[in-house]
């Protein structure tokens, strides 16, 4: 018996897919005889779709398949753009630097992890792209990693987007006011202490790029003598996002804070700005559009906390109504496998066309995040992301059934083996019963706050 | 009691153990003569090269002369080593042997936790590892009795704790036992979970912002050192004097990376600074090699390898259950266990130069796990090379350790068999010319170990070294009792389940994290009154812990 275990371990080992080994970025595939959902270009049936290189390259009924080209066979199945969550805190070995409201030096790349099996659990939810903050314990937090879900690379370097433009997580209302007031005794305590952390630390920033700009101007005359000004890579941060190098994600509920956020933004001439969550959005739609701001909701997510009671499923519908490109994000890895359903519940409250409600989930998360160019859609030029449905991805009774980046297959479901971890424990036990989430699913406000202080206490 | 005559032949390994311990231990006298001559070895200089019945000779802490036909100093104390290997002691690359935890207070709450003061922050680069050296820990005994005559010792705490020194396991004071003091700035990933930097990313950002300011301060020093008139005063900065000779690429950083996302992490910074980087304790680095190739970062392997589960029976290791699943994990796990094992042969095999670190080995396991590396598939020589002249070359250090050759210092290993084989044990050990014995088969046998007294450990958390306070008892039925203490704790806890067989003691107890509890194990290893091990705290991981035993009454 014992023996014969044994074999079907080695089997098993032969089995298990050779992801870690070097594999090329971009990959090549025909699939076949699909109804495309382009969402930038209406839908086509019974149309192919090739990928050389990585990028889209024809779009067509009756392509050839280059030689050694991968064929798909799509016939009966839905093809539509990789889905993008403009919000999401996966692949990440910590979400919240908490110990000070202001940390934009924070880079969440340094925190990135390749192994985190949630990613692949997201290309099983026909996911390509996303956009992995800090949470939002901080006014101000650190900058985002946008990634492509290349699971299998064990270079975080791999992962990233490449040439996306920079962001950075800013944070309104209760989170960042329990942390730091409640919890550290510090500014900010209040909704308006929030505002004065922020715009005392853009202040500070303009001061300092004025510094550094005079002090580099005076270093060109010849003979030059003087103190360079103290370097701080907190308000170098800063002074990239006042000369508009850097977006803002700003988490918010409220309507009052949404105004206020704006307010701070256009005093400090700050364009780029997409709201994150943004329930109480609908309410100020008309002023969001006006100010160019953009949008990243759930789909109906509420009443999880005060601040968050008034709240509507048509807030999505009511922001894109009034011209606000809008998307809608998961912020959690459960959700994030099931976007496809999170946008279709716009088509019963609000209406939306099922263009509008894909874009809800391609083209638009794709605007915010300034990756437009490249992936959204199933045009020619952009990259091969892409995500196959056995049926409509807005019918309930949808199943991804394949999920490519840069044209190379990520997730196939008739090939999902059980075990896709890319490293283990060697000191792993199984005697021990029970599901164990790791610290960064919790939620974005994570749990670590007084952990360590408090492992050996006595009870 | 034998006496030191000049010349005096004195035969057999055992008449060579007694010398020792009485010379350093009853009279506390220094050997008659600081010449020795061990004859009749086989000697292995240098990994590859052999000598059958060579001679040593050792005078004023230096090796004078190695051969077959040596002739013997007329002062010499004659050993003779029949049957005995001579290697060059071995050289560990990271480890914290014989440092103590400085005398931070970690108690005291920390104002504004977004702002703390430097110290607190882990930022302590200024720091001199010889501060906190304890040349009487018993820890320096137990790595100088696996074969080791120097170690990289780094200094106690988080993110930049100090800078490390090269030491000799031997000698009465910090400065004498110092043999390349500065060697490297040692960092971490590791911080106070609560103040600033707290997280990985945190301290990896704050890194940066420290070498930045460190390379515009230092150039901003040297102009107002050159003509100081008419400039501002600046400020003088221990923590970023410190970081100078990084910046410069005088000194390198030696950063404590097991875990194959950290390497990554370290490389990419080293990438953007441009320092000079030595990667410590790699024990997930199969993966890695091309971009550590790149980097040119030098590396220290750990010794440290997984205890292999299925040694030990788990309560689910039952074959008749057939459970397929379970099958499959543990067979993942295997090759988990297996890469890390064979990790030192694909590191020798891409011709990668790599020294050893002991930092999280169990001494009583550098031995096992050497040999587990060999059998799966490092070439012995290389094993060696790594522990002697690969580690000295690394270290800066090539000139003076490394082999047994004239005019190095005396560091040699006397094994009982060969270095690799199942029961070779080193018997005694020369550092810096000065005799230790290994071995415990003599008249002064050392009692059996025990765990009853008082213990003083230590929990080496990435916040803090948590001091422990372990009484353990035993009543006349023979079961264990104890009690754990600690400044956070101090009314105590009991223990429960505790164990102890051959060396290793085992125990358990309770607290309460964050409204739940929390099982915590602790369990290691005896040796004498020392206790080295691991503390598993529920679900939060696990930490090195370590101590000592208060003198039995």
């Amino acid at each position: 018996m014992r023996i014969c275990l044994r074999h079907i371990a080695l089997v098993l080992i032969v089995l298990i897919p050779v992801i870690a080994s070097a594999q090329p970025r971009v990959g090549d595939a025909l699939i076949r005889n699909g109804t495309l959902l382009t969402v930038t270009k209406g839908t086509l049936e019974n149309t192919d779709l090739l990928i050389r290189g990585g990028k889209i390259v024809a779009i067509g009924p009756n392509l050839t398949a280059p030689e050694g080209c991968r064929v798909i066979d799509a016939t009966g199945k839905y093809v539509m753009p990789g889905i993008i969550d403009a919000h999401s805190h996966i692949a990440l070995e910590s979400i919240n630097e908490m110990s000070n409201p202001v940390t934009p030096e924070i880079r969440m790349s340094d925190a990135l992890n390749p192994l985190d099996i949630a990613i692949y659990r997201a290309l099983a939810g026909g996911v390509t792209t996303i956009q992995t903050l800090h949470g939002s314990a901080n006014a101000i937090g650190g900058q985002s990693v946008i990634m492509k879900l290349r699971y299998g690379s064990l270079d975080p370097a791999e992962l990233l987007f490449e040439g996306a433009p920079r962001a950075v997580k800013f944070a309104l209302g209760e989170n960042p006011t329990r942390i730091h007031g409640t919890g550290h005794n510090i500014v900010p305590r209040t909704r308006m202490g929030v505002e004065f952390v922020i715009r005392s630390a853009l202040t500070e920033a303009r001061e300092y790029r004025e510094k550094w700009d005079t002090y580099n101007e005076q270093k060109k005359q010849r003979g030059f003598r003087g103190a360079p000004p103290v370097y701080d890579d907190r308000l170098e941060v800063l002074a990239e996002v006042l000369r508009g190098n850097i977006t803002i994600h700003c988490h918010s509920y409220r309507a009052d804070e949404i105004l206020m956020i704006m307010d701070v933004c256009r005093d400090f001439g700050i364009k780029k700005l997409v709201l994150q969550h943004a329930n109480e959005g609908f309410k100020v739609a008309p002023e969001i559009a006006d100010f160019g701001a953009m949008v990243s909701v759930f789909s109906d997510a509420w009443a999880y906390k005060f601040e968050v009671y008034y709240s509507t499923a048509y807030n999505a519908a009511i922001l894109t109504r009034n011209g606000v490109v809008t998307s809608i994000n998961s912020d959690d890895p459960g959700v994030i496998r099931q976007l496809y359903h999170e946008a279709s519940k716009t088509l019963k409250y609000g209406g939306l066309s099922r263009d509008e409600a894909l874009a809800l989930i391609t083209i638009n998360p794709a605007k915010q995040l300034g990756i437009d160019n490249r992936v959204g859609s199933l045009e020619v030029g952009k990259d091969g992301d892409v995500a196959i449905f056995s049926e409509h991805p807005l019918s309930i009774y949808t199943v991804p059934s394949m999920t490519l980046v840069d044209g190379i297959v990520r997730f196939d479901r008739e090939k999902d083996p059980d075990d896709m971890r890319l490293y283990v424990d060697p000191e792993e036990r199984f005697d021990e019963a029970g599901f164990k989430a790791p610290d960064s699913y919790h939620d974005c406000l994570g749990t670590a706050t007084e952990t360590f202080s408090q492992l050996f206490e006595s009870r | 009691m034998l006496r030191f005559v000049a010349s005096r032949i004195i035969s057999a390994v055992g008449a060579l153990l007694v010398l020792t311990t009485t010379a350093a231990q009853e009279r506390e006298l220094a050997p008659v003569s600081d010449t020795y001559a061990i004859r009749n070895l086989t000697i292995i200089p240098a990994p590859g090269r052999r000598i059958e019945h060579g001679t040593i000779i050792i005078r004023n802490g230096l090796i004078d002369a190695v051969g077959e036909n040596i002739s013997i100093p007329p002062n010499a104390i004659i050993l003779d080593g029949d049957s005995l290997y001579a290697y060059a002691a071995f050289i560990e690359g990271l480890s914290k042997t014989g440092v103590k935890s400085p005398d931070d207070d970690h108690g005291e709450r920390v104002e504004d936790p977004g702002d703390p003061p430097l110290s607190k922050a882990g930022i302590n680069p200024q720091r001199d590892v010889r501060d906190y050296l304890d040349p009487n820990d018993p820890m320096i005994k137990e790595l100088r009795c696996a074969g080791f005559g120097a170690s990289q010792v780094a200094p106690r705490g988080i993110f930049l704790p100090g800078s490390t020194a090269v030491i000799l396991l031997g000698g009465e004071t910090p400065d004498q036992m110092a043999l390349r003091p500065h060697n490297a700035c040692y960092s971490e990933l590791t911080s106070n979970k609560t103040i600033y930097p707290s997280t990985v990313m945190a301290v990896l950002a704050k890194w940066r912002e420290l070498y930045h300011q460190a390379e515009l301060s230092r150039d901003y020093a040297a102009l107002y050192a050159t003509n100081a008139s008419g400039l501002p005063r600046p400020e003088t900065n221990r923590a970023l004097e410190a970081l100078y000779p990084v910046t410069l690429r005088q000194q390198p950083v030696l950063f404590r990376t097991a875990k194959m996302l950290d390497i990554q992490r370290v490389l990419s910074l080293q990438k953007e600074l441009g320092f000079v980087l030595v990667l410590g304790d790699v024990s997930e680095g199969w993966d890695l090699i091309d971009k550590i190739k790149t980097s040119g970062a030098s590396v220290f392997l750990s010794l440290n390898l997984p205890e292999n589960p299925d040694e030990k029976k788990e309560p689910d290791d039952d074959d008749s259950l057939g459970n397929a699943e379970l099958t499959a994990l543990k067979a993942r796990r295997s090759e988990f266990i297996q890469k890390m094992t064979t990790q030192a042969a694909t590191f020798d095999s891409a011709g990668i130069k790599f020294g050893f670190s002991a930092l999280d080995t169990k001494y009583s396991d550098l031995h096992k796990n050497l040999r587990n590396m060999v059998e799966a598939g490092l070439n012995p020589e290389s094993a060696l090379a790594a522990l002697t002249i690969n580690a000295a070359d690394i270290l800066g250090v090539a000139d003076r350790l490394g082999t047994i050759e004239k005019g190095k210092i005396a560091n040699v290993a006397l094994f009982s068999k060969p270095m690799f084989d199942k029961d070779a044990k080193v018997m005694s050990i020369f550092v810096d010319g000065k005799l230790y014995t290994c071995t415990e088969k003599d008249g002064h046998k050392k009692k059996v170990s025990s765990p009853e007294g008082t213990w003083h450990l230590t929990a080496d958390t990435p916040k803090e070294a948590v001091k422990l306070e372990v009484v353990l008892r035993r009543d006349p039925d023979k079961q264990y009792s104890g009690r754990i203490t600690s400044t956070r704790m101090p009314e105590g806890i009991d223990l429960t389940n505790i164990t102890f067989q051959g060396k290793t003691l085992k125990f358990m107890y309770d607290i309460l994290l964050e409204g739940r509890p929390q099982d915590v194990i602790v369990e290691g290893e005896i040796e004498g009154k020392t206790f080295k091990g691991k503390i598993t705290v529920g679900e939060y991981g696990n930490y090195p812990v370590e101590g000592i035993k208060d003198p039995e009454r």
